[in-house]
């Protein structure tokens, strides 16, 4: 008869421990006394000793998988004795039973997407309530809206709240279910998507057959009116009708043009990136005489034919950004809701004005180029967005573990980008300027400024990590020591 | 309990006899010879040369069956049968002397031992019909499919020989299962019959015949038809309990004392028991029965104890004589009648039965007195023909046989309906979906005009709405309700239609146990609405006989609890016969059945489910006098057999959702469209019969304290049931609790919940709650609303299960956790 060997219960107050090391695999003849696996709380270590004597049927965890106490951990017995019905879960039963023999492999969530390397990624926590086990929850490098089962309590959605959310570009597994044991249930979503109505607006819905929009025009984001008209225009113009808001466009008052499919997959991806983020925007100007001196020296080294590239301010920027990121591995990061892809490269997104709208293409392992390869490279790219000639696979926003959106060159002094999800910031550039700096002694001069705004995500990171990184760049900038 | 019929103490108590005289019953009288019989005029040499040949086309229609079960061929031509064969070797004597003394217009009916039975009756219709008729029917059936593939095995121009194919081949057809089948192969051989012949219904239940062979007489007796019926059934079934209600149901003295003129005196119905000996492989004599012969059983129901005779069914003369006896009596309006045929089964139970349970000596000794054999000799004896000429015969009829044999075998002349392609095609014939208003040309016979019927005019001085003009409810006295509804949908059909009939438990002077019928006791004669003898069997399968023969019929169930008193007739018999006959018959059978509360565990159950459950009934279950009178109304207009239920809850209530009250015209509810009685948008309740009201209370409390709206839909019927409504409904609000007082465990109200869950998931905001009673006994009714759904438990079940009400403190359990410890349970 098989016996299944459980996670020790270490005091009142534990709730799980992670298991350092399995000593015996699946197929080891154990026997009595033999350690079996070591373990630690967050206070102590210990070492669970074999109470049996035979062979480990199956083992349903892996080294450093957080486990319960009282789980099922191991079974001893005899070979060709069943243990499937030890497994922790039905759903564990399969994939858990026979771990891989390359523990550094099993159990965790390996991204398979585009611009992920297993060397470049480094599993930070488990998904919440996994528990160490072979997760679904990035298959193909996307996340899955489904949470997964037996996880956490807002885990269950209504069939009729996912598809609402799904409508409403809403993730149901970051919603608070009101239902029965937590599920998560219509009125959640509708709640999440609510926002406040103007009078008219509410008669107009009163009316029905509108969908108010999740925001709209109004203060703090109050629907109008005015943004009911505009959905209803929309709609009567996708069926083709003459409606009222038609004979608007018949007098000339307006034009109605589609939305180019470009312009829809960045609508959505801007829309679904604050709805689905803590964003916010810290800002803070970096003294840009060390910079504009570079710029001057690689002009020169241009026209002296030392080196091949225009280098740019936004290039000198970017090359000090990549030193940033190197010593803040957090920041150049994907937030993915309960875990983070912590990368060991920095694959640097870079944002393009093209005719065809915002692109934002990737350079990859950008900390392995000079400066003048990267401002050859991030030409290159943008070149490429504009020719349409881009490989695709650079402008997945799962590609760039960080984007830089450079408006300097418009005058733009300070503004909120967008961050490009799962990446957990961006840093908006601005133009130069200058302003009065204590130079000491009393004395006050205008220095030029740069002006740097980074959007994060309070998620992934927070205000004093996102502030010392910020700092960081504009020290990068301010000290940066390139020889043409 | 007829005012008319004095019980006397005097009489009663101290009456003059002081025993009770059972007449003698005749046991093996016959006694003539052949001889005796061509001289008393009785028979041609032709007729019986006729006999002979008739005996002779069972027996080898017979042994074909048997070598095709057992052998797998018949005359080196292979075939396998899987179906059943039952065969009745033996019995030919018995079956010839039953159909020899019938006409086309006598019905039979028969068990699932009948094959010989529909072949001597069919034969003798052919015999006596004329050529044009018997043509017509032929060139009519099937629209000549039939006949057509006969004539392949006949190339004569002799209209009653193609008969005889006709009926061969038409039998193996629908024994093979095949379409050109008297039942286009969905009745088989136990179920197989042919009604312009006379031959009726064959039954697999045993002694499912003895009930509904009573209604098929009730129906000739009702609308005057000629003509007598015969109950075909073996021993084995006097011990079946429908068989015994059929006997007393068609023995009741009301016949002749409380039923008028043209229709008094008693039911042409005759029991004739083919008494093989054997009931499977019980002996009926001697072990499993204690009567010492069946034709005891006629002392039991009758004064004249049926005027019972024991026959020589191995003499087909002593049959006929006999049967022309019965024939006479039934026709003197005596009946019923009761004859005990004296037989012997050669073969087994079926080819399976390796006849463990007899010896070889008892079987070769019958076989040595076989009847075929014997009455031949007699004819030689009588110098009616001799043996060549017997053996001509034989050969002559077994060639017949073999021809039909081959063509019912051959699947391009006789295919098998293709249900795999033609999906459909079964389920379009489980209903005839017709709308007829009057099923008899007659017109109807009724006491009194309409208008003058008290019922009638107290109605007439009703409010038929529950608020007056004024928006004040209407007293119950003056309120216009449910049963006020059912009365005159049913009274107007009387006035239609002469066919109509109805009857039950307390019936007529009592108007009903629940007084839906008062009134109607004024309007009718006896016969047509009476009260039945507590016999439920009889009650649901006399109207089961009486709809086969095309009347239409209203049997009423007292209590809900008294359908497992019926289960066979209800559940086997009258679901069945419209798609087992190929839709030759129709069932216009409303079953009223009146669902209790306040009575405990056997009178107070909701079985709406168990009806749902059989396929071929359609269930309705009305809770509003304005759906009552419209869905009774569709009911009696259409042919297919309809259980109608009725809340004893609800007798006495007012219409409270048709504001223009209940209309005094005819109009009909088609059967299947749920019902919006409330409307709103935050959950559906969808509602089976009564429970409809406390629902109704729930939806105010939710409103009043949770300001949510609930839409309330009655589902008015169960079978057919058009969901459209329901999932529009649910799209709408996302969640749906669906209440009935059925036990919850295994009742419709799962059926509905499973199959919504499967039509809106995507619009689901939580699992379909089912909310039905608790899987108890019903406890009396003090204790009852532990029992049934209360209001609360609507509130209840929303917070546990679809949406947490805020501060809402539950009064009874409907948590998941729960259910799962009641199903651990079993409760």
């Amino acid at each position: 008869m098989a016996q299944v060997v459980i996670m020790p219960k270490q005091g009142q107050s534990v709730e799980s421990c992670i298991v350092t090391e399995f000593k015996k695999k699946v197929g080891d003849k154990v026997s009595v006394g033999d350690i079996l696996f070591s373990y630690e709380t967050d206070k102590a270590s210990f070492e669970e000793e074999s109470k049996f004597e035979g062979t480990v049927l199956a083992c349903f965890f892996n080294d450093n998988d957080e486990i319960p106490c009282l789980e099922n951990v191991m079974v001893i017995g005899e070979p060709g004795e069943s243990f499937d019905e030890f497994a922790p879960d039905a759903g564990a039963a399969a994939s858990g039973t026979a771990p891989s023999e390359d523990s550094s492999q099993a159990g965790i969530s390996r991204p398979a997407g585009a611009g992920l390397r297993g060397s470049e990624v480094v599993e930070l926590e488990r998904p919440q309530g996994v528990w160490g086990r072979p997760s679904p929850q990035f298959e193909g490098g996307v996340e899955r809206s489904e949470t997964v089962p037996g996880g956490t309590s807002s885990a269950a959605a209504s069939p009729r709240a996912k598809r609402l959310a799904e409508k409403k570009g809403i993730d149901p597994c970051q919603l608070a279910g009101s239902g029965p044991g937590g599920r998560v249930i219509e009125r959640d979503v509708l709640a999440a998507a609510a926002s406040p109505l103007s009078g008219l607006a509410k008669a107009m819905m009163a009316e029905g057959g509108l969908q108010a929009p999740a925001a709209g025009s109004g203060i703090g984001g109050m629907v109008r009116g005015g943004d009911l008209e505009q959905i209803l225009r929309c709609a009567q113009d996708d069926r083709g009708a003459q409606g009222p808001a038609a004979t608007g466009a018949a007098s000339g008052e307006f034009t109605v043009e589609k939305m180019s499919n470009m312009r829809k997959l960045i609508a959505k991806s801007m829309y679904n990136s604050l709805q689905n983020s803590a964003q916010l925007t810290h800002m803070l100007g970096a003294d840009a005489r060390k910079i504009q001196a570079l710029r001057k020296k690689a002009k020169k080294a241009l026209e002296e034919g030392k080196i091949d590239a225009n280098v740019t301010i936004n290039d000198f920027v970017c090359f000090a950004v990549i030193k940033a990121l190197q010593k803040f591995p957090k920041v150049n990061s994907h937030c993915l809701g309960d875990s983070m892809r912590i990368f060991n490269t920095v694959n640097l997104g870079c944002a393009v004005d093209t005719e065809r709208g915002l692109m934002v293409p990737c350079i990859k392992h950008a900390e392995t180029l000079s400066i003048t390869e990267l401002s050859k490279a991030l030409k290159q790219v943008a070149d490429d967005c504009r020719k349409g000639s881009i490989n695709p696979d650079l402008l997945s926003s799962e590609a760039a573990s960080f984007t830089v959106s450079n408006l300097g060159g418009f005058g733009v002094e300070w503004f909120t980008p967008v961050i490009n999800l799962p990446q957990s910031g961006i840093l908006g550039v601005g133009t130069i300027v200058p302003r009065p700096k204590d130079l000491g002694s009393g004395v006050y001069a205008f220095v030029p400024y740069l002006g740097l705004s980074l959007t994060y995500d309070h998620r992934a990171l927070d205000g004093g990590e996102a502030t010392r990184f910020l700092k960081q760049v504009a020290t990068e900038i301010e000290n940066l020591e390139i020889d043409f | 309990m007829p005012k008319a019929l004095y019980i006397d103490p005097e009489v009663t108590l101290r009456p003059q006899e002081h025993e009770l005289k059972l007449p003698a019953i005749p046991v093996m009288k016959y006694n003539k010879t052949v001889k005796e019989e061509i001289e008393s005029g009785r028979f041609t040499k032709e007729d019986l040369l006729r006999i002979f040949r008739d005996m002779s086309y069972i027996r080898e229609f017979e042994t074909m069956l048997n070598l095709v079960k057992t052998t797998g061929g018949y005359n080196g031509v292979p075939y396998n049968n899987p179906g059943p064969a039952h065969l009745s070797a033996g019995q030919e004597a018995a079956a010839v002397g039953m159909a020899y003394a019938l006409d086309t217009d006598d019905f039979i009916f028969g068990s699932h031992r009948s094959h010989g039975e529909i072949l001597a009756k069919g034969l003798r219709s052919i015999q006596i019909l004329p050529e044009e008729e018997l043509k017509r029917v032929m060139d009519e059936f099937w629209d000549g499919a039939t006949v057509a593939v006969a004539k392949k095995a006949y190339s004569g121009n002799d209209t009653k020989e193609l008969g005889i194919r006709f009926l061969l081949y038409g039998a193996m057809a629908e024994i093979f299962a095949r379409t050109t089948g008297f039942n286009k192969g969905l009745g088989g051989s136990m179920h197989t019959f042919f009604t312009p012949f006379g031959i009726y219904p064959n039954n697999a239940i045993v002694g499912g015949s003895g009930s509904i062979a009573v209604g098929a007489a009730l129906y000739k007796k009702v609308n005057r038809k000629k003509g007598i019926v015969v109950a075909n059934l073996g021993d084995g079934a006097m011990a079946r309990g429908p068989v015994l209600e059929g006997m007393t149901f068609a023995s009741m003295d009301q016949f002749n004392t409380l039923w008028e003129g043209d229709m008094k005196g008693g039911l042409p119905v005759l029991f004739n028991v083919m008494d093989n000996q054997y009931a499977m492989g019980g002996q009926t004599k001697g072990e499993t029965m204690g009567y010492t012969f069946p034709a005891r059983l006629g002392a039991g129901f009758k004064a004249d104890a049926m005027d019972a005779e024991r026959v020589d069914g191995y003499n087909p003369l002593a049959v006929i004589d006999a049967f022309y006896r019965k024939k006479a009596y039934l026709l003197e309006k005596k009946g019923p009648a009761l004859l005990d045929v004296v037989t012997y089964r050669y073969s087994g139970h079926s080819p399976s039965d390796q006849s463990s349970y007899r010896t070889k000596e008892e079987i070769e000794a019958w076989e040595k007195e076989d009847c075929i054999v014997a009455f031949g000799k007699k004819l030689i004896e009588a110098g009616v023909a001799d043996q060549a000429a017997l053996d001509a015969i034989r050969a002559e009829v077994n060639a017949n046989i073999f021809e039909c044999y081959k063509l019912a075998i051959d699947e391009e002349v006789s295919p098998r309906m293709d249900l795999v392609k033609q999906d459909e095609l079964l389920g379009e014939m489980m209903f005839s979906n017709q709308s007829v208003d009057s099923l008899s040309d007659a017109k109807p016979d009724v006491l009194m005009p309409l208008e003058e019927n008290p019922r009638v005019k107290q109605i007439a001085g009703k409010e038929r709405f529950w608020l007056d003009k004024d928006g004040k409810p209407v007293s119950s006295m003056k309120s216009y309700n449910f049963r006020d509804g059912v009365f005159e949908a049913i009274v107007d059909r009387f006035y239609k239609d002469a066919s109509l009939i109805a009857y039950g438990e307390e019936n007529r002077e009592w108007g009903g146990a629940f007084a839906v019928y008062r009134g109607l006791t004024e309007a009718l004669p006896y016969h047509r609405l009476f009260n039945s003898p507590i016999a439920e069997a009889a009650i649901i399968g006399t109207a089961i006989g009486y709809a086969m023969c095309g009347g239409r019929v209203i049997p009423e169930i007292m209590y809900c609890d008294f359908l497992g008193c019926c289960g066979d007739e209800i559940f086997n018999q009258l679901p069945k016969w419209q798609a087992m006959s190929g839709n030759i018959l129709k069932m216009p059978v409303v079953v009223r059945v009146s669902v209790g509360s306040k009575y405990g565990a056997q009178h107070s159950q909701d079985w709406t489910s168990l009806c749902t459950h059989i396929p071929g009934l359609k269930v309705c279950f009305p809770a509003t006098p304005y759906d009552a009178k419209g869905l009774m109304n569709a009911a009696l207009q259409g042919t297919d057999p309809v259980i109608f239920f009725e809340s004893q809850r609800l007798y006495g209530i007012g219409e409270k959702f048709h504001e223009d009250g209940v209309p005094e015209g005819y109009y009909e509810i088609p059967i299947g469209e749920p019902d919006v009685k409330r409307t709103g948008k935050d959950v559906t309740i969808l509602t089976i019969g009564a429970t409809l009201y406390r629902a109704l209370e729930a939806a105010d409390i939710l409103k009043e304290k949770y300001g949510m709206e609930a839409e309330v839909i009655d589902a008015r019927s169960l079978v057919p049931f058009n969901y459209d409504k329901v999932i529009e409904s649910v799209k709408k609000t996302g969640r749906i609790i669906i209440a009935g007082d059925a036990c919850a465990r295994g009742s419709y109200l799962n059926d509905l919940a499973a199959n919504i869950s499967e039509m809106a998931f995507d619009y689901l905001d939580a699992a379909p709650v089912v909310l039905g009673s608790r899987n108890w006994i019903t406890p009396c009714h003090e204790l009852e609303e532990a029992f049934f759904p209360q209001p609360s438990w609507f509130l209840d079940a929303i917070h546990e299960k679809v949406v947490p009400l805020k501060d809402y403190v539950p009064t009874s359990n409907q948590t998941v956790a729960q259910m799962r410890l009641h199903a651990r349970k079993g409760i």
